[in-house]
This record gives structure tokens, C-alpha cells and sequence, in this order.
């Protein structure tokens, strides 16, 4: 698909995006195939170096691997207009005071770049200052809501993210509203001239997907298509020598459940209820977690120390309701594929389907 | 290359030939006489006294002459390294040849660290300690660092997730401690003797180990920095016969053990030498260390000591001429470290650090002429250290070895080392020592940046010289030229000990140290999805300079229970000392820079007492670290001290014919400074503290017949663990707050046997 067919898909979405927005997702046209009772998924994240973010569907059986570095902004689809940053990769983004984009240049990046305020790193203990809410990034961006007066409008600094990837350039970015959409200006930050691109709204997906060199790109299934993702990404933990007590940084394996497709999850402690023994019966006691993405986030598995290698926690599993109800008990199995990191494995079975 | 000129070096040799040759004119009507060692070659400079202490000396060929008198009738011959010699002189004798035999028992009273052969330690400008053969069998170690962890000044750390250890001495880290086997440098994980792991060496192959506090750079080159840790290795007897020595010793690992196998620590040693008729001396042993790890809070698969297994080889051939010493010596390490992954529900991981080490050294002496000896060694090193990774899928039970990326590693280090040493002894007065010494190093592996590894060329020049026989002053100088990194141009010692009365001995000592750079830290490159780690190899060596002072009261043996007080000091100020730090072209990059400075200073007291068959040790140190944090926070005190206190008492208890030893040292929690963001996000420095701890061993050693020996005893008595550390910033190799020690108590039980003829 060339962009400029993207392009005109993506308007086509915007124009029916009216009529669908109401639409209960089980009028959908397409066949329903029935919920997978069981599976197991050895998910593809690529390996050691963890270059792929892997969106899973429980029903389907199904994952999607997409490339970390894929792409740059994120584009909140929902009435509200709201940027996010590429937390895979640990990009940062700093508001300057201009309104211009012309009117930033290296000389406002020196600064930052030689103290390392731009950077993911553990040394960095303002890092909590310039990501987006790792919980939910929607509620907490550090992009501020995109304003219809193009005036209040900032121009950011961005540090595209070299976590577990090459660094490249950092760019400055300026992101306006224009008839419905978004209209974003870039360039490099010692440019002197920008680019301008539109950005529309697409309501199947919970966000659309910016790549400063390929444009538009597909990034997350269609949003009732996918439970949770796997990926490295930009986390945070309470730090108490870290900006208000928390210090953002980069962990290889979190879990992302689908908080905005609708999907929830909750973790359950085995001594609680042995993952063999869990039924459709003790799903009421349970309370879903429906607006932290990280619910089972980094929980899932033990950081490793000084003496002893990451790994799973086997004293816990968790419950997934997905976007058409149906629950599902996962516990992770590994996270490595012949002894190679950044290729975990579960296993799941429906508990009651919706 | 070279900057020393080998014709001039060829010129000064023949220059000391054509001196020595200069004859001695024999007076008439006098007793003359020539004093000779066991091979029939003159011992020059002897001391040929009569009961009275008049007398004179021999000169460069071994020969004394003085007149005839008949109320002398008996003369006590000695020198250094020998043992002192009575011989009745008979009048009609007009010239007598005295035979002196080599002082080979008396090692624990001499030194052979710094100098050329050996000297004894009350004559040795260096302050030395020695921790002989008894004191190692008393302790029945099963390792160095067992019998080292409770000298003053010495502080090991576990590094438990590779299951080795480091080893820090006055203040320094285990980068500035030179560790060397019979003078030859070690190779270990960090290249030449960078941070070697002391328990990669055979005990039982020890006869003792000598440490000298401040540098030994002028001698033994880098990184002889805080100090030379010179393991003496044992020797086989010079007279015809054979020596066996079998040893086997079971061992628990804090609380759990099983027997000889598995759980706990299995030692089993076995070795002999023979030496034949024709000077011919050949031996060689074998040592096998099985530790079974321990589990400490771990409840599944994982160990908090890694099981590790040693097989340790260890042979040795020799012979001699008329002048000249030859002999070779292989040591082989052959080590398995078994770090068991946690459990997983469908693939464990687990890794095996394999190290093998093969260290060939060649030994020779020759005597040109009495007056002057040359000895050499040429030692070559093949170090590698290999990680493996299996799998094991827990559904199917298949183990295989992993094919992930990085998952089967390799590091391979070389090091070759030549020293020369001459000894040239102008006059009792004076001796001159020239030297060469050459290091060569290749290192390659993972993660190790392409180089031409490090050629290191020096000369050096020490002498002692004694202007009155209280007084002896030995002043060093080394020049040096290295491929790969700044070394500093010249580096200059001056070592100095006064009699100040019969019992009273001062030494003043003053060197310049430093450090080289280490292969790993010159070209180790480490970038994954959270490292960004470069190697500089533009960095230059780390300086010091170091000043030592002790005072020793020693009075005649047996004459009192307080009969030897050791008082020393020392202070050491480095400069350009290498540290991490953010790459400033690229600040994601950590790197490595000549940044920081950094200072030591210390006090020791150490007291021995012996009453009947009750002897001891008693022994309290102040070292102070450099806060490195003053230079920017005024406020804070530049020095942090730790107090350390230890103990050693032995009895015999005659009845029973057993020795009780009792180890014992206080480490003194070690203070530091660190800074933290306070509750208005402001950079403040906070005190934390790495806690005391106490370690004691008691163990009982009774022989039984007169070739074997029965040890047994407790380890770490006190059942030390992990020590708490109050830092904030622990992370994956900070070690958190909880810093292993120990494994808690353990029980030995152990036999010797011990044959020679």
C-alpha cells in the first residue's frame, strides 16, 4: 500500500467516523470465528536486543510483530487531541517556550544533550519530566493537548529514543490542529525549514502512527484485534533521589494490555487460586483493572540481581477479558526461546467465553 | 622499541667481569682461608668472626685471611642465606676451606620479595609479613583468601554471580595489589595481573606468602601499586631423597554437606618430589577443590556461592651445574563455576564459567663470578575463560546448548614476561642490582575491541648500600616504554632502614607506584539494550606517590611475652586515577577517563606475645579512604576511616600434643559519602555505610605418629552471611544492600600425611 492510498483510507476513515462510533463492535460485518479455547505462543520479539513490539490476540491465536523503531508519534483517535512519543524506543520530548519552529536549533538542544536531561538512562533523574505516563499515556502525555489556538501550541524538542536501537538525530516538532486533524511540522533540529503533515483520525484503531521518514504507518491491529502487547519499553519506578520520586527507564519486557481497545486484565496470585483450579466461577471475586496498562507491565517476571537472571514468576498468572468478552487465564512460560532473550512464551485457556 | 641500548648493557657486564677479577694479595704468616656453598662456589662478603666478635670478612672470592694467634682457636662463619658455620681452627693449618650450607629451613625469617635471592627480614630494607607454611596447615585453608581474611588491611568482596572474588588491600582496590607467583605476575579474568582472583591458586603447593605494603614498581612494574601479595611456592630439598605429601580434607558449606561428593567442600590433595644423585630435582602434585555452593534464601534450583569444581596440576623439574640453577616449573588450572538459572515453567538456563590456565616459568641462576649473579625468568601465561549456556526445556527434559547470540562466550589472554636481575657486590658496603623486565600481553575475546595487545620494555637500577652498619639505603629507578598507553616516564624508589639501637629498627620508605590500564579498560566495548559501555585506549596510567614508614622493637628471643612490636604508616596520593564517566562527544556512552584523585593513609600497630607453649598476634589498623566527594562538597571530611582489629592466639596443650589456633578480625564498618536528591529536588551528599562484621576460625591440629596429621575446626565461627550496606544505588552489579561474606559456620574435618627421605 503506497502512502498516498494510506492516506486516502485514513480520510475515508475520518469521513465514517461518525456513524461508527456508535456502533457495538458485535454488529461488526465480519465473520465472528470462535475464541481459541487454548494456546500456546512463542512470541516473536526478535531476539536479544528486543527490536520488535508483539501484539497478541488470545481469540485469534494470532501475533503481530511490528519493529520498535517503526515509528515516531502516536495520534490519539477519540474526540481528543493528544500526542504520544515512541516509548518503545525511550524517545523524550522537551517543551521549548517557541511558537516557531524555525526559531529552534541546536543551540536549544546543546544544553540538554550535554547535561543528558534527554536521554533514558539511570544517571538521568529528571527522565520522569519528559516521557508519557507509562500507565496510561493518554491521561499524562508530555506532549500537552494539542490545542484548536495554534498559539498555545509549543514547539518540542525530540529525542527520538536510542534504547536498544541506534540513535539517530534529534528533531523538533510542532503539532497543530487543522479542520479535525492533526497537522504536524518536523525537521531535523538544526534545520532551518520544516515539514508538514497531515494526520487523520482513524477510529478503528486506538491510535494512528507517524513515521518522520515513511509517514503514515501501520503499527497496532485494529483495536478490538488485540489483547496485549509485548515490548521493551519506557516504564517508571518510585525513585526516591529521582523528579517528584520517580525515575522513568527502560525495561526489556512489559506487557501492555489494551486499556483503550477496552480490553482488562487483573493478576492473581497462585495462593490464591492454583492457575489449574481457576474457573468461571471465581472470575466475580476478581477486580479488572481497566485504565493501568502496565497491570501485569513488568510483574510477570523477576528483575534478576546481582547473583541470579531474570525470570518468571511462578507464584502468579493473570485474567484477560478481551474486547468481546470472553476471559482467558495466561501464565508466561519462559522468557527465552533457546536460551535467547527477548523471546518469551505463555500458554492460555478460555475460562469462559463471551 | 627499547630505549635502553643492549651494547651498553653487553659493555657494563664486562665491565663487572673485568672488576671482579682483580686478586687478592695473601700477607705471609697468617691463616688463610676460602669460605665456599654447597656446590664448591666462593661465598663472598662472609663474616668470619672469632668468639670475642673481632674478626673481617671475606672478600669477593670467598677467601679471609689474618694472622695467626693461639687463644683463637674457634671461628663462627656466616652469611646471608646460610646457615651460620663453627669451625676449630687447627695452627699447623695454613689454609682451610669452609663449606656453608644453605639456609633453606630458615625461610620464614627471610625475604625473597624485591630482592635479588634471599635476605633475611630483620637485614630487608622492606617491611614485610610473612604467613609461612605452619600458619596455613593451623588453618587448614582450602584457599588464599581463607588464609588472608584475617590480616589487617586485606578486605575481600564476593563477586557471587561469577562466584569469584576481589580482594582490597590498604584501601586500594584489587587492580592496585600486585599478585605474583615466585615473583612471576599472574593472569586472571582482567588480563595481567589486574584483579586476579586469588583462589585460583593451589594452596597446597605454598610454602608461604609474603606481602609488602606500598609500591614495588621500581621492581615489579605496574600496578604493584597498594602492594605485592608474592607467593613462594615449595621447593623440593636440595638433598638426595623424596618427599610425599597427601592430603584430604571434607569440609560443609555453612549447613549443608554430603560426603565427598556434592554438597559441601571435598579437598584432595596429593604431591612428591624427588631429587637424584646427579643434581637433578623433579616433582608435581595434584589438587582437586570440589565445592558443592550454597543455596543460602534460595529454595529451588539457584545458589547464592556458586558450586565451583578445581582440578589444579602443578609440575616441576630442575637441575644445576657448576654455576649455574636451572629449572621449570608448570602450573595448570582447570576450573568449573556452575551458575544453576532459575526456574521457569517451560525452559531453566544455565551458565558454566570455564576458566583454564596454563602458566609455564622458567627459572635460571647463574654466577658469573662470586661478586656477581645473574638470575632470570622467562614465564609464559595462556589464560582463557569461557561461558557456556545450556537450555533445558522442563516439558521434554532435552538439554542442549543454547545458539543465542552472545550466549557462548570467550575471553583469551597471553602474557609473556621476561625478567633479568643482576647482582653485582662492589664491597660488604655496597651492592648494585640492575634488571631488565619485559610484559608482553595480547588479549582478545568477546567484546574485547581488535588490538595489538601491550608490549611493556623496562629497565631498572636498585642498589643497597650501608655507610655504617646501622644504616642501609636502597634507591631504585625504573624506566619504562609501553605500546599501548602513557606510562610514566621514570619511576624512582628510595627504601631506608636504621638501627637505632639493638632493638629498635626504623624503616623510611618513598616510591613512586602506578597502575596500568587494563585490556579490558583500554579496549572493552559492551553495547546492548541497556549498556553503552567503551573502552579508552587513550588512557594513560594511574601515579602515586607513596610514603611508608614502620618501626620494629623486636628483643632477643625467649626473653620476654612482649617480644616484638610492629608499628607502621603509611600514605599514598594518586593521581590520574581511572574511573567511569559520560563520554562528553556522546553522553549515552559511558566511558572511561584519568579523572579522579585519590588518597589512602593508614596506622597499624601489631603486637606478638609468647608465654610458654601460648604464642599470639594482636593487631589494630586505621585506613582512610579519599572521599572523593570533598572535592566538590567542601563540607564534607576528605578522609573516611575503618578500624580493623585482629587476633591470632596459638596453644599447645602439652598433654595432648595439639595445637588450638584461634583466628579472629573485626572489620569496622567502612563509611563513604554518596549524593542524593533531597525532598526539594536538590543534589545533596548523604553518609552511608557498609556495616562491621567479626570472623572467627577455631581449628584444632594434633599429628599423630610423626607423618601424619589430624586437622579440625570451625570456620567463620560467628556464622557471618551478608553484611547490609546503607547505599541507595545498588542496581544489577551494585550488589544492593545485602553484600555477601560468608556462608555461615562450617566444620572440617582433615588429614596430612606427610613422608620424605
Amino acid at each position: 500500500m503506497n502512502r498516498i492510498q494510506k492516506i486516502t483510507l485514513s480520510i475515508i476513515a475520518v469521513l465514517l467516523s461518525g456513524s461508527i462510533i456508535s456502533c457495538d463492535p458485535k454488529e461488526d460485518p465480519i465473520v465472528e470465528i470462535p475464541p481459541a479455547e487454548e494456546g500456546f505462543i512463542e512470541v516473536n520479539g526478535g531476539g536479544a536486543t528486543f527490536p520488535n513490539t508483539v501484539f497478541i490476540s488470545l481469540r485469534k491465536e494470532e501475533q503481530l510483530a511490528v519493529g520498535r523503531k517503526k515509528w515516531d508519534l502516536a495520534f490519539s483517535t477519540n474526540s481528543e487531541f493528544k500526542v504520544l512519543i515512541n516509548g518503545t524506543t525511550g524517545a523524550m520530548a522537551y517543551e521549548t517556550p517557541e511558537v516557531d519552529i524555525n526559531a529552534i536549533g541546536d543551540i536549544h538542544a546543546a544544553p540538554l544533550r550535554t547535561a543528558g536531561e534527554l536521554e533514558l538512562t539511570f544517571t538521568n533523574m529528571k527522565s520522569i519530566l519528559y516521557v508519557d505516563n507509562a500507565r496510561n499515556p493518554l491521561s499524562d502525555p508530555v506532549i500537552g493537548v494539542v490545542s484548536a489556538t495554534d498559539s498555545e501550541n509549543k514547539v518540542y524538542i525530540l529525542n527520538r529514543g536510542s534504547s536498544g536501537t541506534d540513535a539517530r538525530p534529534w528533531r523538533k516538532i510542532r503539532i497543530l490542529r487543522k479542520d479535525g486533524k492533526y497537522l504536524v511540522q518536523h525537521a531535523d533540529i538544526t534545520a532551518t525549514t520544516f515539514t508538514s503533515i497531515e494526520v487523520a483520525k482513524d477510529p478503528k484503531v486506538n491510535l494512528v502512527y507517524l513515521s518522520f521518514e515513511d509517514g503514515l504507518v501501520t503499527v497496532e491491529p485494529e483495536k478490538s484485534n488485540w489483547d496485549f502487547a509485548w515490548t521493551a519499553g519506557t516504564s517508571s519506578i518510585p525513585f526516591g533521589q529521582a523528579v517528584n520520586g520517580m525515575l522513568a527507564y527502560f525495561f526489556q519486557d512489559l506487557v501492555y494490555h489494551n486499556i483503550y481497545g477496552g480490553v482488562s486484565a487483573v493478576q492473581v496470585l497462585e495462593s490464591e487460586i492454583a492457575y489449574d483450579n481457576f474457573t468461571e466461577q471465581n472470575i466475580s471475586n476478581l477486580t479488572f483493572n481497566t485504565d493501568n496498562r502496565l497491570a501485569i507491565g513488568s510483574n510477570w517476571r523477576s528483575g534478576g540481581g546481582p547473583n541470579s537472571a531474570p525470570s518468571i514468576r511462578n507464584d502468579r498468572y493473570y485474567i484477560l477479558k478481551d474486547t468481546n468478552g470472553n476471559f482467558y487465564k495466561v501464565r508466561f512460560l519462559s522468557l527465552t526461546k533457546d536460551g535467547e532473550r527477548g523471546r518469551p512464551s505463555f500458554e492460555y485457556v478460555l475460562v469462559k467465553a463471551g | 622499541m627499547i630505549r635502553f641500548n643492549l651494547n651498553k648493557l653487553n659493555f657494563f657486564i664486562f665491565l663487572l667481569l673485568l672488576l671482579a677479577q682483580i686478586k687478592f694479595v695473601q700477607a705471609g704468616g697468617v691463616v688463610k682461608g676460602v669460605v665456599v656453598d654447597q656446590n664448591g662456589r666462593p661465598v663472598p662478603f662472609a663474616s668470619v668472626l672469632f668468639a670475642d666478635g673481632k674478626g673481617t670478612v671475606t672478600n669477593a672470592e670467598g677467601v679471609f685471611a689474618f694472622e695467626a694467634h693461639s687463644e683463637r682457636q674457634s671461628i663462627k662463619v656466616s652469611a646471608v642465606g646460610f646457615e651460620p658455620t663453627e669451625y676449630s681452627l687447627d695452627q699447623n693449618e695454613g689454609s682451610v676451606r669452609i663449606q656453608l650450607k644453605e639456609a633453606v629451613s630458615e625461610l620464614s625469617e627471610v625475604v625473597v620479595t624485591g630482592n635479588f635471592g634471599i635476605q633475611s627480614v630483620k637485614n630487608s630494607v622492606y617491611q614485610v609479613r610473612s604467613i609461612d607454611k605452619v600458619t596455613i596447615q593451623n588453618r587448614a585453608a582450602n584457599n588464599i583468601q581463607e588464609v588472608l581474611n584475617t590480616e589487617l588491611g586485606i578486605r575481600f568482596s564476593q563477586d557471587n554471580a561469577l562466584g569469584t572474588s576481589n580482594l582490597e588491600m590498604m584501601g586500594m582496590s584489587g587492580q592496585n595489589v600486585k599478585i605474583l607467583i615466585d615473583g612471576v605476575p599472574i593472569v586472571g579474568r582482567q588480563g595481567v595481573s589486574n584483579e586476579i582472583n586469588i583462589n585460583q591458586i593451589d594452596i597446597n603447593t605454598i610454602e608461604k606468602i609474603e606481602i609488602i605494603e606500598g609500591p614495588m614498581s621500581v621492581v615489579y612494574g605496574a600496578d604493584a601499586l597498594a602492594g605485592v601479595i608474592n607467593i613462594i611456592t615449595k621447593n623440593p630439598n636440595q638433598k638426595v631423597g623424596y618427599s610425599l605429601q597427601a592430603r584430604l580434607q571434607e569440609e560443609t558449606v555453612g549447613d549443608s554437606y554430603s560426603p565427598f561428593a556434592g554438597a559441601g567442600n571435598h579437598i584432595r590433595n596429593i604431591s612428591g618430589a624427588y631429587t637424584f644423585e646427579k643434581p637433578l630435582k623433579i616433582g608435581g602434585g595434584l589438587t582437586q577443590n570440589r565445592f558443592g555452593g550454597w543455596k543460602g534464601n534460595y529454595t529451588g534450583r539457584q545458589f547464592e556461592w556458586l558450586p565451583r569444581d578445581q582440578n589444579l596440576y602443578n609440575f616441576f623439574a630442575g637441575t644445576s651445574f657448576k654455576s649455574f640453577d636451572i629449572d621449570y616449573a608448570l602450573d595448570i588450572l582447570d576450573e568449573t563455576i556452575s551458575s544453576f538459572g532459575p526456574e521457569n515453567r517451560l525452559e531453566v538456563i544455565d551458565r558454566n564459567f570455564v576458566t583454564s590456565r596454563w602458566m609455564h616459568r622458567l627459572n635460571g641462576k647463574w654466577d658469573l663470578v662470586p661478586t656477581f649473579k645473574l638470575s632470570w625468568q622467562a614465564a609464559y601465561t595462556d589464560y582463557s575463560r569461557k561461558t557456556e549456556t545450556w537450555v533445558t526445556n522442563v516439558r521434554t527434559n532435552e538439554t542442549y546448548i543454547s545458539a543465542a547470540p552472545g550466549s557462548q562466550a570467550r575471553i583469551q589472554y597471553s602474557g609473556f614476561t621476561y625478567r633479568m636481575l643482576g647482582q653485582w657486590l662492589i664491597s660488604p658496603k655496597l651492592n648494585v642490582q640492575p634488571g631488565i623486565d619485559i610484559n608482553t600481553e595480547t588479549g582478545s575475546g568477546e567484546r574485547i575491541s581488535t588490538n595489538e595487545g601491550i608490549q611493556d620494555y623496562a629497565a631498572f637500577l636498585t642498589g643497597e648500600w650501608s655507610p655504617t652498619d646501622n644504616i642501609k639505603i636502597r634507591p631504585g629507578l625504573r624506566k619504562a616504554y609501553n605500546s599501548a598507553y602513557q606510562a610514566p616516564p621514570i619511576i624512582p624508589s628510595l627504601n631506608s632502614k636504621f638501627v637505632l639501637a639493638p632493638s629498635l629498627d626504623l624503616r623510611l620508605a618513598y616510591a613512586r607506584g602506578f597502575r596500568a590500564p587494563s585490556i579490558r579498560e583500554l579496549y572493552f566495548d559492551f553495547f546492548d539494550a541497556s549498556h553503552s559501555i567503551m573502552g579508552n585506549p587513550e588512557l594513560r596510567a594511574e601515579t602515586s606517590h607513596s610514603f611508608n614508614g614502620s618501626l620494629n622493637f623486636q628483643q632477643e628471643q625467649g626473653s620476654r611475652i612482649f617480644n616484638k612490636t610492629v608499628l607502621t604508616g603509611f600514605y599514598n596520593d594518586v593521581s590520574d586515577k581511572i574511573a567511569y564517566g559520560m563520554d562528553p562527544n556522546d553522553p549515552r556512552i559511558t566511558t572511561l577517563f584519568n579523572i579522579d584523585a585519590y588518597r589512602t593513609a593508614g596506622l597499624m600497630l601489631n603486637q606478638t606475645f609468647v608465654f610458654q607453649t601460648l604464642t599470639g598476634d594482636l593487631g589494630i589498623s586505621r585506613i582512610g579512604r579519599y572521599n572523593m566527594l570533598s572535592a566538590e562538597q567542601v563540607s564534607l571530611p576528605q578522609m573516611l576511616f575503618t578500624t580493623e582489629i585482629n587476633a591470632t592466639v596459638s596453644y599447645l596443650i602439652p598433654i595432648l600434643n595439639t595445637h588450638v589456633n584461634l583466628f579472629y578480625k573485626w572489620t569496622g564498618a567502612l563509611p563513604g559519602f554518596e549524593m542524593v536528591t533531597d525532598t526539594n529536588g536538590n543534589f545533596v551528599p548523604n553518609e552511608i555505610m557498609l556495616e562491621g562484621f567479626h570472623w572467627m576460625d577455631l581449628t584444632f591440629r594434633k599429628p599423630i605418629g610423626d607423618n601424619l596429621s589430624l586437622n579440625l575446626g570451625a570456620r567463620n565461627l560467628l556464622d557471618v552471611t551478608t553484611i547490609l550496606s546503607t547505599s541507595g544505588a545498588g542496581g544489577a552489579h551494585g550488589g544492593g544492600p545485602q553484600r555477601p561474606m560468608g556462608y555461615g559456620r562450617s566444620y572440617f574435618l582433615g588429614l596430612t600425611y606427610q613422608l620424605s627421605k
